[in-house]
């Protein structure tokens, strides 16, 4: 009896002493590094999530699938590390940029440096960061989304490609840079149904780059924007937010677009978002003219999108895409503004965006022609 | 009777002597053309350097096909020895041997198609078989991929293969009930409508980034090129080739009329099945690897006949995929380096170069009729 005792004591030993040892491929190599020290806080965001373990590695997990584990400078991979998993190696730097969205987060963090090359040409950026270093050579272009210079890309030895979503359409790119060894990282801020989720996009790039700190700091800001609105009263307004395209179809988006949840946040009513709004095409957004007009003419404020087709240099240029603006309310009222074009780059300010509505709609900026990222249209 | 017999035999002799030749031009413009190609990219790699890795890597690939890859580890190092050698078999290579062989494939797809409906403009995609490839893969961007999440580039290929397919087992099924060669044009050519109305519904209920997605299909790329592609390619097209050479004698005399063809007999209708089948087999491979691309299989089969100054198939045959071959790697080098970094479709620079070809040869053949 007391043999099989102390067999199994020895057993139950040995049995412990196996579970400290170390598997094979930990990030840290100590006993409990396949568990994260912390998982970062993330309080409107879901497309992503960064889990923090010893020795400063950095597991950045995407809602698409995509894995990324950051290692610090100076540290090896790790072995046996999963095939689907990309591996970053700190000091990040030679990004190939694509995802015109995410360039004010680098501008923020002030990590520009980090991109050398992107997919945008220097006429289609809106924000002054991307247009200069541009301009000075600092970042080049190197080919769009869809035909990127995997040559330029291999001699730069780039280590990530920052997509936007239209890359999911081209799956062959993916596949390509995959097979010379470039990670692919899809920015899905744009699916976000928040508009702070799409900026506390901020963190993935802050913990990237080592700057959390700074990312923290920013999205607050915004945090901070946002809060002041909502403390505000609803204005009770109504507002219709669209673009009108060469061919004169209306496109408004959705109730769940970013824009569309600023509006509401901003305490007025997203005209095409009720219950008696028309039918509009869920996946294009397009509206029938007719339908449109109907629904948007007794809007109190027009906010017309010029982030597709430009920004507007007058009245005169809205009035000429479809003369039945002019028997809308708001044109009447002179409550027409307009976007400006960066207004999609500019990622990290959306809790000023969401100000700046307020005071449009609250009639705070009633005496001003302009407020930040918005214009009035005369 | 003699002396037919020596004229006859100074014309074959002369024959054969302009195709040796025309053979040999054009395997020294394809040499030329591969080794533009892979010397020229947006990363300057010097001749030499080039020449040393490739060689390299041709001398281990060719003692490992015949020792059962015993020099497979020297391969790989041979491969990723340096951001160079990358470039050039991971990029260059793959992407300038995918050009030469399907552009080889289209001009022989073109070929066949202008012996069937005997018209000197019928073209690969006279049939249909790039609208209907379109049409299939819009309809998988569109409607298909928002449900499956993610797209493979083998899901596209698949797609483009069905939708090229699908028009070609449509055409093929009124070749058996239409007699007359124009109204089996008339059939392909309304086809094609028919999937260009079905692709406009599609796109009618796109997003925005699928309509830019199906365009810059729909303009024809070599970019993203693999050695995968590479080898699908070679496996479909060449036996494509091959099958095609085997009808030498039946398309030479169908080519002197259907009753000369049948009293020699040839099954004409069989005949007539394969010509059909092959052309589509191969322009639907290039579709479905690289989008359609215009001009080839129109302007390079004249291009060749010009050359040869014969119609012999069993001649014209291998010349005409020598010279698409030609004609598309040098189309894919100005496209991909004239506008470095921005990259051209190839299907614009073919149509740049290959229509002033087809308006020459419709010119001339006018020009002949009318005297």
């Amino acid at each position: 009896m007391k043999k099989m005792v102390k067999s199994g004591l020895a057993l139950l030993l040995l049995i412990c002493l196996m579970c400290g040892c170390t598997p094979a491929g930990n990030p840290a190599g100590s006993n409990d590094s396949t568990e994260p020290i912390r998982r970062m806080e993330l309080k409107y965001a879901t497309g992503f999530s960064v889990d923090y373990y010893q020795d400063g590695f950095k597991m950045i997990s995407m809602a698409d699938g995509g894995r990324f584990l950051v290692i610090p400078e100076g540290k090896e991979s790790p072995k046996d590390l999963p095939e689907d998993m990309t591996c970053i190696q700190q000091p990040v730097e030679n990004l190939y940029l694509a995802a015109s969205s995410a360039m004010s987060f680098f501008d923020v963090l002030d990590r520009v440096d980090a991109i050398t090359l992107t997919g945008t040409k220097q006429s289609s950026w809106h924000i002054s960061c991307a247009v200069d270093a541009m301009a000075e050579g600092r970042i080049t272009f190197a080919g769009k989304y869809s035909e990127p210079d995997y040559e330029l890309m291999m001699e730069r030895k780039c280590p990530l490609a920052i997509e936007s979503t239209m890359v999911d359409r081209v799956p062959e790119v993916k596949e390509k840079l995959r097979e010379l060894g470039i990670g692919v990282l899809v920015d899905c801020s744009s699916l976000e149904s928040h508009p702070l989720g799409r900026a506390e996009w901020i963190k993935l790039y802050g913990a990237l780059l080592n700057e959390e700190e700074k990312a923290e700091e920013a999205f607050q800001k915004q945090v901070d924007y946002l809060n002041t609105v909502l403390a505000e009263e609803n204005t009770g307004k109504t507002v219709a937010y669209f673009y009108i395209t060469s061919d004169g179809v209306a496109v408004a988006p959705q109730a769940d677009d970013y824009v569309s949840k600023m509006i509401e946040l901003a305490g007025a009513k997203y005209i095409f978002n009720s219950e008696d709004a028309p039918q509009r095409d869920s996946s294009t957004n397009k509206m029938e003219m007719e339908a449109f007009f109907a629904a948007a003419k007794d809007a109190d404020y027009i906010i017309y999108n010029s982030t597709t087709e430009g920004e507007l240099s007058g009245m005169d240029e809205l009035l000429q895409k479809n003369k039945l603006l002019q028997e809308m309310k708001a044109v009447q009222n002179g409550n027409v503004w307009c976007g400006r074009e960066n207004m999609h780059q500019s990622t990290t300010d959306l809790g000023v965006m969401v100000q700046s509505f307020h005071q449009i709609f609250s009639g705070q900026a009633d005496q001003q022609d302009e407020v930040p990222y918005f214009y009035r249209l005369k | 009777m003699s002396r037919c017999k020596r004229a006859y035999d100074a014309v074959e002799l002369n024959q054969r002597g302009r195709f040796t030749l025309v053979m040999l031009l054009m395997m020294g413009l394809l040499v030329l053309g591969l080794l533009m190609n892979v010397n020229i990219g947006s990363v300057p790699i010097s001749a030499g350097e080039v020449l040393r890795i490739v060689w390299d890597g041709i001398r281990y690939s060719v003692i490992n096909l015949f020792t059962r890859n015993s020099c497979a580890e020297e391969l790989e190092q041979v491969i990723h020895a340096s951001t160079q050698s990358q470039i050039l078999f991971s990029i260059r290579i793959p992407r300038m041997l995918l050009a030469a062989v399907l552009g080889g494939a289209l001009s022989v797809s073109g070929f066949l198609l202008q012996v069937f409906f005997q018209n000197p403009i019928a073209g690969p995609f006279i049939l249909g078989i790039s609208s209907g490839a379109k049409m299939v893969v819009g309809v998988v961007l569109v409607f298909v991929t928002p449900h499956i999440g993610t797209l493979s580039s083998g899901m596209m290929i698949l797609a483009g293969f069905a939708g090229a397919l699908l028009t070609t087992s449509v055409v093929l099924l009124f070749s058996q009930r239409v007699h007359q060669m124009s109204m089996l044009l008339v059939v392909g050519v309304m086809v094609g409508y028919i999937c260009g109305a079905v692709t406009d519904f599609v796109v009618a209920f796109a997003h925005d980034y699928d309509i830019a997605s199906l365009t810059n299909w729909s303009m024809g790329s070599f970019s993203g090129a693999d050695w995968e592609n590479v080898g699908l390619a070679m496996l479909v097209c060449l036996p494509g080739l091959a099958a095609t050479w085997l009808l030498s004698k039946p398309i030479s005399a169908y080519a002197m009329g259907e009753e000369y063809a049948r009293s020699i007999g040839i099954h004409i209708k069989v005949f007539r099945l394969m010509l059909i089948l092959l052309s589509s087999l191969l322009s639907a491979c290039v579709t479905a690897l690289a989008g359609p691309i215009s001009f080839v299989g129109i302007a390079v089969p004249h291009i060749t006949r010009t050359l040869l100054q014969s119609s012999r198939p069993s001649h014209v045959i291998p010349a005409t995929f020598l010279c698409g071959a030609v004609f598309t790697v040098f189309c894919d080098l100005i496209a991909r380096t004239v506008f470095s970094p921005t990259e051209l479709s190839v299907g614009t620079v073919t149509a740049v170069f290959g229509a002033p070809v087809v308006i020459y040869m419709m010119v001339k053949r006018r020009k002949g009729q009318v005297a």
